[in-house]
């Protein structure tokens, strides 16, 4: 019997170099950076250059040498009065379109997750497919159905008796006008709370029956700060989205603030100035504004968390 | 080796990846339809090159020109060039108004900007201003007629600074615009045609001025009861016909019709309101919200009281401050552009401020930019819209032709769209009324400034209960804000 002695492979100098750990983390750093790359040169760059074009003199159509100006542009901000007038107009309409984007989702994703209701799938496909439609192919349709003369929602207003208003031009109107073209797309925040409710334990139900729990006492003990964590989820996505709101009024009100400068949000001012008025750098400072106080918000919102958002298995 | 070649595969693929994560998605959203015309574009940009065929984009519309209608004339205008120039070919590119200023703002920086701008009105030139080309070389080096054009008129686009910028082509006077019908059922006389002539009220001559529209602008509005503005019975939540209507007149122009003047100094960097452009404001506002003669926000863009916007077409106005390019939409008209009722308005004078007539204008043309890489072939282009293509642009743009001796046919022209019989001799009497400075002029931060202009006025046409005279102080300091952010 004789011992065959099996060589040991050759190392390479890679390997020789590198531990194991060494190596995969890597290769998990070499698999990744598509992303990084992309994300330094497509995200990370732009923001550091939006920050840095406000100590800048930078206009679309440059005339004159571009130069430093020190916080001009944050001083201008400090006494432009268009600036805060289209921050307060966007903080008005999120504190009324923010509320009805949580609640109404969560209300009929729990009509959804009913045992009663009969074809709950064919509902939940119903409400999720207009989110799959092109939203600004969407918003022509809206600008004629919120058509005070010729659109649908008029007309069915009508059949009860009802005389519509004029929802995109009047000032008393454009906010609800808004809403409710926002509503087009609630289909994957029902989605999301649905799956969210479908994972609330049945045995939280079953106990809270047991106590006496109505239908209000159901949810408000047991629903609720189950589903907070879904709750605080689409509140944080939401406030992101309803301050950078702009496709909508860009599309049906063509960005000019009407009627009577309620449409003149943040993001359209913002627009505005890097693409009408060419000023790059004043654009730029006021994007960095919009940063700031979304960071701030949602950074409130996360402190607020710890009070009101319960995770199961969460250590206290 | 057993790993190498694996890797080279991984670093190959993640190169891949990289370059179509920032290769843009140019080819990915390309339609068919797109590519084939880039490919079949290919021999014209080699004959450019070579110098046998160049391409030449005309820029529409920082004035009129982007409706539909205008827009196949346009396009017949061009293909008529195209085929008597097979050396030069031109393509149009309309952009809507709304639209036209930032689009054309983001071409001016790309590697082939458009040649051949317009038309562009006084306020779409004072927006790019420098960066239009100086024709007079051009006009030396061609021999091209300027004593065609009447005198003066050429002048007006020519400053030391930038040469001569433009060309006449049209021009757009002011004149009071008035529904007969209106005037015959409350009983008063017209107001008058000729600049000068006093207006007689209750058999008494009265000065033709602002307190006089004024007056007859309350007594032409009507509630639904048939009380007019001066009865104590008149209902103001129950208007029926308006007096009045600065129509499409921003604030500057209808302080420009109380006298002529600038938002911004003599240095040309401070803010400024002429105390007479406060005083036509105040004038507005009163009309609005304590006289009730011109519409308020909400009843001007009402689609069944204000004709979304254009108050005066709506029928329910009595009068209206406006240019002779209003001729384009001063009746209704059915989707098969007849009139829905006949057209009964007429033309008639300024009126007065201080004993002073501004009758101020808008004046259209094209212009080659200072960037386009074939001066000398945009200006053939360009002497054509100006000559053999000007008459039926003019028609279209409803424009007064610069050339004194193609009026008259203008005119006519007009006569057979507008059978009613309308005095067009106002136009041409309120030309010598023009405002100096144009009240289009520029102002440093031109674009944003004119969106500040505009949101006061919506401001103003929007809020009751102003203190509107503490609203012009703000927005005077809001305009200095805006004029120091100019370089």
């Amino acid at each position: 019997m004789s011992i065959v002695e099996l060589e040991d492979p050759p190392i390479s100098r890679w390997e020789s170099r590198f531990t194991l750990a060494r190596r995969e983390a890597l290769w998990g750093y070499l698999f990744i950076s598509p992303w990084i790359i992309g994300f330094l040169l497509l995200t990370l760059a732009p923001v550091i250059a939006t920050f840095v074009f406000t100590f800048l003199n930078l206009r679309l159509n440059q005339q004159v040498p571009v130069r430093f100006v020190g916080i001009e542009n944050y001083q201008a901000l400090l006494e432009d009065p268009r600036a805060w007038e289209a921050m307060g107009v966007t903080l008005r309409f999120a504190l009324i379109a923010l509320p009805i984007g949580l609640v109404l989702p969560f209300a009929l994703a729990m009509l959804l997750n009913s045992k009663s209701l009969r074809g709950s799938r064919f509902f939940q496909a119903m409400f999720f497919m207009p989110y799959i439609i092109p939203f600004v192919a969407a918003l022509f349709a809206w600008g004629s159905m919120l058509n005070p003369e010729q659109g649908w929602l008029n007309g069915m207003l009508e059949w009860f008796g009802i005389s519509g208003p004029d929802w995109l031009n009047d000032p008393s109107w454009i906010y609800p006008g808004l809403v409710v073209v926002g509503l087009w797309g609630i289909g994957s925040a029902i989605i999301i709370n649905l799956a969210g409710l479908q994972n609330v334990p049945t045995e939280l139900y079953d106990a809270a029956e047991v106590d006496g729990a109505g239908f209000w006492g159901r949810l408000r003990h047991v629903t609720v700060p189950m589903m907070s964590p879904v709750i605080f989820y689409s509140l944080v996505l939401g406030l992101v989205g309803v301050m950078q709101y702009f496709l909508v009024p860009l599309v049906l009100n063509s960005g000019t603030g009407r009627p009577a400068g309620t449409t003149y949000f943040a993001n359209i001012y913002i627009y505005n100035t890097f693409f009408s008025f060419g000023n790059m750098s004043y654009g730029a400072t006021l994007a960095w504004l919009l940063f700031v106080v979304i960071l701030v918000l949602t950074l409130l919102l996360f402190w607020s968390a710890r009070f009101w958002v319960y995770y199961a298995g969460e250590a206290k | 080796m057993r790993s190498t070649v694996p890797r080279i595969g991984i670093l190959l693929t993640i190169l891949a990846l990289i370059l179509v994560a920032c290769g843009g998605d140019g080819g990915a959203s390309q339609e068919p339809g797109e590519s084939t015309a880039a490919t079949s574009e290919e021999p014209a940009a080699s004959e450019d090159a070579t110098g046998e065929v160049v391409e030449i984009r005309w820029f529409c519309c920082l004035g009129a020109g982007d409706d539909p209608a205008q827009v196949e004339v346009e396009q017949a205008v061009v293909d008529a060039f195209n085929e008597s120039h097979p050396d030069i070919q031109v393509t149009l590119e309309v952009v809507e108004y709304e639209e036209a200023y930032d689009i054309l703002a983001v071409q001016l920086n790309s590697p082939d900007p458009p040649d051949v701008v317009g038309p562009a009105g006084i306020s779409g030139a004072a927006a790019f201003q420098g960066q239009w080309l100086d024709l007079q070389p051009l006009v030396d080096s061609t021999g091209y007629d300027l004593s065609q054009f009447a005198e003066g008129s050429v002048d007006f686009y020519r400053s030391d600074e930038f040469g001569l910028e433009g060309l006449p082509f049209a021009i757009f006077p002011s004149m009071l615009y008035y529904q007969r019908d209106m005037f015959d059922e409350a009983d008063l006389e017209y107001p008058p045609h000729a600049y000068g002539d006093q207006y007689v009220l209750d058999g008494e001559e009265v000065t033709w001025n602002f307190e006089t529209l004024r007056e007859l602008a309350l007594r032409l509005t009507v509630d639904e009861n048939g009380n007019d503005a001066t009865s104590a019975d008149f209902d103001p939540e129950a208007i029926v016909q308006w007096g009045y209507e600065p129509q499409y007149q921003d604030l500057r122009a209808q302080g420009s019709y109380w006298g002529a003047g600038s938002l911004v100094a003599e240095d040309g960097t401070s803010a400024q309101i002429p105390d007479h452009w406060r005083d036509a404001w105040e004038w507005s506002y009163n009309g609005i919200w304590t006289d009730h003669f011109i519409m308020n926000e909400a009843q001007a863009q009402d689609p069944t009281i204000g004709a979304t916007g254009n108050p005066f077409q709506s029928g329910n106005v009595a009068m209206a401050l406006s240019h002779l390019w209003y001729t384009c939409c001063a009746s209704a008209q059915d989707e098969d552009g007849n009139f829905v009722d006949d057209p009964n308005w007429d033309m008639a004078a300024v009126p007065e401020n201080n004993g002073t007539v501004t009758s101020n204008f808008n004046a259209d043309t094209f212009r080659i930019l200072e960037a386009s890489d074939h001066p000398e072939e945009a200006f053939e282009f360009l002497t054509y819209l100006l000559g053999d293509a000007s008459g039926e642009l003019l028609q279209l743009y409803g424009g007064l032709p610069g050339r004194e001796e193609d009026q008259a046919a203008f005119f006519e022209g007009l006569d057979e769209r507008w059978t009613q019989g309308v005095d067009w001799q106002v136009a041409l009497d309120g030309i010598p009324f023009a405002d100096n400075p144009s009240f289009e002029a520029w102002v440093p931060n031109y674009q944003e400034a004119f969106a500040s202009i505009q949101a006061f006025w919506t401001d103003i046409r929007s809020t009751p209960d102003l203190d509107v005279g503490a609203e012009i102080d703000a927005f005077e300091q809001e305009l200095q804000g805006i004029f120091d952010r100019a370089e």
